[in-house]
């Protein structure tokens, strides 16, 4: 009975011990990747000339692109809607959705992209194979531009401070002291969200992948 | 309440036995939590991997798509997390590091939800619930680790991640503080709780333990009982019997238990036993019978069985409870007793057959010396000298009939059966005077100075007047007896109280030891009394006269100083109004001055009917005498008579049978005169028709009062 007890005793150690280690492990592995930004491309300081979407020339316009299956974005477009709620009408926003021209109807059908068009003040629209990305030099879902009343760019940057987690965060503060003519903290800030684009020298997985 | 019967447990050692099923209670609440956690924690994990699947379930690289990392993380961390503590419910089952590690891992499982679900405030929640959940061990330590899981992951997520947690971008220290403070305000709830009900946990085990002790005591009562008992359901079999029962019937409790009343009961009494099982349904609520079992080695025995009918809270029957005594020794010895109650009986009877016959045989003899003497004594004109001797042989034949009499009065007073002859007021002075007339002469041959000093003024009792007189003449010759000669007894009466006599007989004889007067009223005690040779007598006067003063409403006592210093006999008696024609003259000589009438005298003795034949016919009466049945009823067949006065003891017959044919033939009546005086003689004789019973001896002027008052009865 002794030894018995014992080899178990011997067990629940080495089990406890594996336990402590491996939920040690998992969590640091798990924000780890939930504090890790995503890629940003080359940003124009202007409004593209080629974009095919139409600019305010009377108010600074707020573009967010979009990947419409990314489930990190929830919570950009989240504070997206807080956001447009706070400036009252003093900025209108476009939000695009990355759409392969090959997809399917079904493929901008989500939530997320409901969610997006029940904004006020927010234009939802289709970016086709990702050429208004390219163009803004967005390459992560979330990222958000803001653009004077004269093309100018303001702000580029991810407007959560993690991975999926709404909040209050740099982004949404500097945007907002952008529109009502105050000093921002920042003008640049981390995206967090699904990769936008395939960017051939880093392979296609995600980060936490590779 | 708890401390009541924490107290009373304490006080009956039973606090062991409590200890012991709060541990065990406390234990099995315990292994139940770490099942119910074990299956939450499988639960949850598949809730994680379901969250994770529906909120995001994959991530995208433009239209290339992977499992999302929160799968996983739901799989492996979730995994991680769930598996080691139900390993350990296993492992463990109860343990206290068991419900410690589960602590931890449900506060991780929260930690994981959260992220899962975006830091949703929602699934904080889940932080509260499992606390609460925790504190179904009832064990507020869990609630520790917990706590601290809690604050760390707030604590190390508040300095590297705020975001994840807080949703802002850099949070205070004192922010961690902050969400550790609400888990630690349910946590005061939550460990209040957990003390109160281990304090029920606690009561609850008291309880139990005394309700435990109870049911022991009552078992071993029941096991252990002198008598037999048994539970008998209500299919009549036998449910439970105790080890007397079998002992008594013989059989083990396994066969008894597979048997009904009845088949061990005696064939005679099953109606009845079944009667009563009835009436204890429908009717009474106990039943009382003695009935008799067969033993299963065929021996009856007799037993004494109560029997009640238990019924359930709701009154409906449940099954009866019998006791059951085995009184087949006590019936054994009730038959025994009655023999030899019998037995007594009988030689009682023998004994009073004897006594009544001595009686008879004494008494007869006297009778014509008792009737001469009392005749010769009234006869006018003869000396005085020779009238004295002649009442000197009357009262001695009157003292011998006494002592008779005394042995049939103690006989009466041991059954309870002496009696009182009322005759209305009876005059305690002149009842004295005639017992210092009777022993005058005693008195003045020992040279005894007798005085009375009556100063009572009220000095009339009601009462039988024989009896009082008796009661004197024994005080009187009992000093007399004790007193050397040239001593004095005084006998004084007075009223210390109105209605009240008292009347004291004193001497200055012998006296009395301390050590003997509780004695003096015993019968057969006067030998050792007075510590002399014994006297003349047979020692049952004061017997005899204590009982007559009770029978009196009164009391009798003695006092002495001691030996030597005499003795103080005191009677009390409550007075009453005196008649004068009730005063007595028992002392004065007189004659019959009645009718007179026809008598048939039967009597066998020959002295007694000469001597009876002649004093009647000399009273004027017309007396025709008999000696035997026949004789008698010849001459009743030829003559004529008023009365007869028989003998009962004859020759040929009884006078009891002769006064019945006598009373059928003629219509005659009678008047008994024998020796025998028992009271069963007395009752024989007034069945058979006879108007008086006189004990021999007697005098002539009974004989003409007894007359006289037949007269009046016969009409």
């Amino acid at each position: 009975m002794q030894p018995r007890r014992t080899k178990t005793l011997f067990v629940t150690a080495l089990l406890g011990l594996a336990w402590t280690v491996g939920i040690a492990f998992g969590l640091r592995t798990l924000l780890a990747y939930e504090s890790t930004p995503g890629t940003i491309g080359a940003v124009p300081r202007q409004w593209p000339s080629t974009s095919q979407i139409e600019r305010l020339t009377n108010r600074p316009t707020l573009v967010m692109l979009v990947h419409p299956r990314c489930p990190c974005t929830r919570a950009s477009v989240a504070e997206l809607a807080q956001l447009m709620a706070r400036m009252q009408g003093k900025v209108d926003a476009y939000v695009l959705f990355l759409k392969p021209r090959q997809s399917g109807v079904e493929w901008e059908d989500t939530e997320l992209r409901r969610s997006a068009a029940g904004i006020p003040s927010v234009t939802v629209l289709s970016d086709i194979d990702g050429v208004e990305a390219r163009q803004f030099g967005a390459e992560t879902s979330g990222h958000t531009l803001l653009f004077d009343r004269d093309g100018r760019l303001l702000f580029s940057g991810g407007i959560t401070e993690f991975r999926g987690h709404v909040g209050d965060n740099t982004g949404v503060r500097s945007i907002e002291s952008l529109v009502n003519g105050r000093t921002p903290a920042r003008t640049a800030t981390s995206v967090f969200g699904c990769a936008l684009v395939k960017r051939s020298q880093e392979g296609d997985k995600p980060g936490w992948l590779k | 309440m708890a401390k009541i019967a924490e107290q009373s447990l304490q006080s009956n050692g039973w606090t062991d036995r409590a200890d012991e099923l709060f541990q065990q209670h406390r234990q099995e609440i315990y292994r139940n939590t770490d099942q119910l956690f074990a299956r939450l924690m499988l639960f949850q994990w598949v809730a994680a991997i379901m969250i994770a699947m529906i909120i995001s379930p994959r991530t995208w690289v433009g239209q290339s798509s992977y499992i999302h990392i929160h799968i996983w993380a739901a799989i492996f961390m979730g995994g991680a997390i769930s598996v080691f503590p139900i390993w350990m419910t296993r492992a463990w089952p109860g343990a206290a590091l068991t419900r410690h590690i589960i602590a931890v891992a449900q506060m991780l499982m929260s930690v994981l939800l959260i992220d899962l679900t975006g830091g949703r405030i929602e699934t904080h929640f889940h932080v509260f619930g499992s606390l609460v959940i925790l504190s179904f061990y009832r064990d507020w330590r869990v609630l520790i680790p917990a706590t601290i899981v809690v604050y760390l992951d707030h604590f190390l997520r508040g300095i590297y991640w705020p975001y994840s947690v807080y949703g802002v971008l850099s949070a205070s220290p004192w922010r961690s503080v902050e969400h550790a403070g609400w888990v630690i305000f349910e946590d005061i709830f939550l460990v209040i709780s957990c003390l109160r009900s281990i304090r029920e946990m606690r009561f609850v085990a008291n309880r139990t333990a005394a309700l435990e002790s109870s049911e022991q005591n009552f078992r071993q009562i029941f096991e252990e009982a002198p008598i037999g008992m048994a539970v008998v359901g209500l299919d009549s079999r036998y449910a439970q019997v105790n080890a007397s029962l079998c002992n008594m019937v013989g059989y083990s409790e396994e066969e008894l238990t597979s048997r009904t009343p009845s088949e061990i009961t005696h064939r005679d009494d099953i109606d009845k036993d079944k009667q009563l099982t009835q009436r204890l349904l429908s009717e009474t609520t106990r039943t009382c019978v003695e009935k008799r079992y067969v033993r299963k080695d065929g021996e009856i025995i007799w037993a004494t069985r109560t029997a009640c009918l238990m019924r359930d809270e709701s009154g409906k029957p449940r099954h009866y409870l019998a006791m059951v005594e085995d009184i087949t020794q006590r019936k054994k010895d009730a038959v025994a007793l009655e023999e030899a109650k019998n037995e007594a009986e009988r030689a009682n009877r023998a004994k009073d057959d004897f006594l009544a016959a001595l009686s008879h045989e004494l008494r007869t003899p006297l009778t014509p010396v008792l009737m001469s003497a009392a005749a010769l004594e009234q006869e006018p004109g003869i000396e005085p000298e020779l009238r004295r001797q002649f009442g000197m042989m009357r009262r001695n034949v009157e003292l011998e009939a006494r002592l008779i009499d005394d042995l049939l009065d103690l006989t009466r007073v041991s059954r309870g059966k002496l009696q009182l002859l009322f005759s209305g007021p009876v005059d305690v002075h002149s009842l004295l005077a005639h017992s210092e007339q009777i022993v005058h002469s005693d008195a003045r041959n020992k040279s005894l100075v007798l005085r009375l000093e009556l100063t009572a003024n009220e000095h009339h009792v009601a009462g039988d007047a024989a009896r009082i007189n008796q009661v004197f003449w024994n005080l009187l010759k009992n000093a007399i007896k004790f007193t050397p000669a040239g001593g004095q007894i005084t006998v004084r009466t007075a009223n210390p109280t109105p209605g009240q006599l008292v009347l004291t007989v004193s001497d200055n004889g012998i006296g009395i030891d301390q050590q003997t007067l509780p004695f003096v009223f015993r019968a057969f005690e006067q030998g050792d009394i007075r510590g002399l040779q014994p006297c003349s007598g047979l020692g049952l006067g004061l017997s005899i006269s204590k009982a007559i003063v009770e029978l009196h409403g009164g009391t009798i006592r003695v006092e002495s100083a001691g030996p030597g210093l005499g003795a103080v006999f005191t009677v009390e008696l409550s007075t009453v109004l005196p008649f004068p024609e009730a005063q007595i003259q028992a002392s004065r000589p007189r004659r019959f001055t009645g009718k007179s009438y026809r008598l048939l005298v039967v009597e066998d003795h020959e002295p007694t009917l000469a001597v009876l034949t002649r004093l009647l016919r000399d009273q004027g009466h017309d007396v025709m005498p008999a000696s035997t049945v026949q004789d008698a009823l010849a001459l009743a067949s030829d003559h004529t008579f008023d009365f007869v006065i028989s003998d009962l003891g004859l020759p040929d017959g009884s006078g009891i049978d002769l006064m019945m044919q006598l009373s059928n033939d003629y219509g005659l009546r009678g008047i008994a005169l024998t020796g025998y005086g028992m009271a069963e003689d007395l009752a024989k004789t007034e069945r058979a028709g006879f108007l008086a019973h006189l004990v021999k001896p007697i005098n002539v002027d009974q004989l003409h009062r007894v007359l006289e008052r037949a007269q009046v009865a016969a009409g």
